[in-house]
């Protein structure tokens, strides 16, 4: 459903760094080289490695070697991204000379430093020479950093609340032992606008549009949508002593250890050990009381490869449903880096063309999720049912989800035998009319289009009228006009006013 | 010369546009130009509280019957 967009956010972030920022992050080779891994397209990789150990700049013309006729766009969104990212240098173009590529100096030795191992960089982490506590192991980091994760989910979801629905309630507060997470992780989601302050919800805030986007997203997207949104709040708040360039290459860092293993915090920067308290809120890592040791959890230890990060959401839910009450604590199977494919393919949901809605799950999270948009009945030890109502879509327009948002999950979401029932018959997966109906309710909303701009009048004669007009419509910013009042209306005024100035010159 | 006035182009319904005239004739503060039987022009400013009236004008008087409620 969304797979890859966390490397597009990290990207979009990426590129709004200055030059003088690469080149601090990439002194360490583990951020050269998640760099490397993560955010290039194969071309882009294939070009640093024969840039790698150049012992001189290369011929730009010679790269066009490894590309045919046919692969010329790859070639120069490949030499974009690696010039946005400032890994390579071109030189520019001039008569006498040819361009010349090569790799960014920094870059290029950290790199080299990654693959040979070279130097003592502690770049890569530095393991603990302490004992370690047995019972921590992959299985107690899963768990951990799923429940952390969790409780941040369930506190955007539950952010609606208070609607009076029992079911929905019930999945609420209850379940997730009503921790919760820290305040500054809900100072975050609201400075990043996921959730924002209400008053008529019983938490005093309520979800947005921008929040079950981040709920729907994979989970390792939503990893990255957070970190971003704390880098920024770093950035705003310089007393924090967190340079986001640290932050960054810390994160990096983090992504290169092996799960399972403890980390000697001692071998970290002052700047970095404080860190570590807002990355425990995030179940980034783990550390033992009175230890001198960190763990990273799986979403930390999956921040730049492909595998997913715990399971996502939808997955979740599968493996939710699969799971009868009382089955043993810590689904492991369902934790590793199972493909995203077979998950996302096991739905729960079961909706009917009379609105009448089943999901057969447990996971209170998914029961929140559906209480979002959902008039939900009954709840019963592996299945809910409820109905989708006028009053409970449009509510859930209210807060900003789109109808399309609201389809979108369903289809994604909906129960094999509903997958295989329309294969069979040719039938899309959802009854349309239940499609068509949320869609209708949405727009019993929108009861007005609005279109923000300038309306033209008081022409002093028709043709001045006519030839304004029609320049506008030719320039694609004529929104409505009436030749009847000799009035226009445009989107936009800039277009138009220069127009004006160089007729008015011409007379 | 002519002159551009800043605004924002509402289409609408004809019944819900006689709402927004209606609802502009207490203090003739919404509206800058009213176009046609589909189209005016309001203060940009007022937009936000304008949808909120209009969804309060709407509630008092349109209520479709929902399906009735579950027998299950």
């Amino acid at each position: 459903m969304s797979v890859g967009t966390q490397s597009y956010q990290l990207v979009d972030y990426l590129e709004k760094l200055p030059g003088t920022t690469f080149r601090k992050l990439y002194q360490q080779p583990s951020t050269a080289f998640a760099i490397f891994r993560r955010m290039l397209p194969d071309l882009a990789k294939l070009f640093v490695q024969a840039l790698l150990y150049a012992p001189s700049p290369l011929l730009l013309s010679q790269l066009d070697i490894w590309v045919t006729a046919a692969g010329k766009l790859q070639r120069d969104r490949a030499l974009s991204i690696l010039r946005s990212l400032h890994i390579v240098q071109i030189s520019p173009p001039s008569k006498d000379r040819p361009q010349e590529i090569q790799l960014a100096t920094n870059f290029m030795n950290s790199l080299r430093h990654a693959l040979e191992g070279s130097s003592t960089h502690s770049s890569f982490g530095v393991p603990s020479t302490l004992p370690v506590d047995s019972t921590i192991d992959v299985n107690f980091l899963d768990r951990y950093a799923r429940k952390k994760w969790e409780d941040i989910l369930h506190y955007v979801v539950n952010s609606v609340g208070g609607d009076g629905v029992g079911v929905g309630s019930a999945g609420g507060a209850g379940s997730s032992s009503g921790s919760g997470p820290k305040a500054s992780v809900k100072d975050l989601l609201l400075a990043g606008r996921l959730v924002e302050r209400r008053h008529d919800t019983r938490s005093g805030v309520g979800i947005t549009q921008a929040g079950f986007t981040f709920l729907l997203q994979e989970a390792n997207a939503q990893v990255w949508t957070l970190l971003l949104l704390w880098l920024e709040a770093a950035g705003h708040n310089p007393d924090l002593g967190m340079e986001s360039v640290d932050m960054l290459s810390f994160l990096f860092m983090l992504a290169s250890l092996e799960l399972g293993r403890a980390y000697d915090t001692n071998a970290l920067s002052e700047e970095r050990r404080n860190m570590l308290p807002s990355l425990v809120d995030f179940g980034l890592i783990y550390i033992p009381r009175d230890t001198r040791q960190y763990f990273p959890t799986r979403l930390a230890t999956t921040l730049t490869s492909t595998s997913s990060a715990l399971r996502s959401l939808s997955a979740g839910f599968a493996a939710a449903a699969a799971n009868a009450p009382g089955s043993a604590p810590g689904d492991v199977a369902t934790l590793g880096p199972a493909p995203a494919a077979t998950a996302d393919t096991k739905g729960s949901i079961i909706i009917e063309t009379n609105y009448r809605l089943y999901a057969y799950t447990s996971s209170p999270l998914q029961i929140a999720v559906l209480a979002l948009f959902t008039q939900l009945n009954m709840r019963f030890a592996s299945m809910v049912t409820g109905r989708l109502t006028r009053d409970s879509i449009r509510r859930a327009i209210s807060y900003g989800i789109t109808a399309d948002q609201i389809i979108s999950y369903l289809a994604a979401h909906a129960h094999e035998e509903m997958v295989r029932a329309a294969v069979t018959k040719g039938t899309p997966v959802l009854p349309p009319t239940v499609v068509d109906q949320i869609r209708l309710w949405q727009l019993e909303n929108e009861r007005m289009h609005t279109t923000a701009g300038f309306l033209f009048k008081d022409f002093d004669s028709m043709d001045e009228y006519l030839a304004l007009s029609s320049y506008a419509e030719e320039v694609g910013t004529l929104i409505w006009k009436s030749d009847r009042k000799q009035m226009f209306f445009v989107s936009k005024f800039e277009q138009i006013r220069d127009y004006l100035k160089s007729r008015k010159k011409v007379e | 010369m002519p002159r551009a006035i800043r605004g924002v182009l509402i289409e609408c319904e004809p019944a819900i546009k006689s709402i927004i005239v209606h609802l502009d004739s207490v203090n003739n503060d919404i509206i800058i130009e009213d176009l046609d039987e589909q189209h005016l022009v309001v203060k940009e400013n007022m937009v936000h509280s304008l949808k909120q009236k209009l969804e309060e004008r709407l509630r008092e008087t349109y209520r479709p019957e929902e399906p009735l409620a579950d027998s299950d």
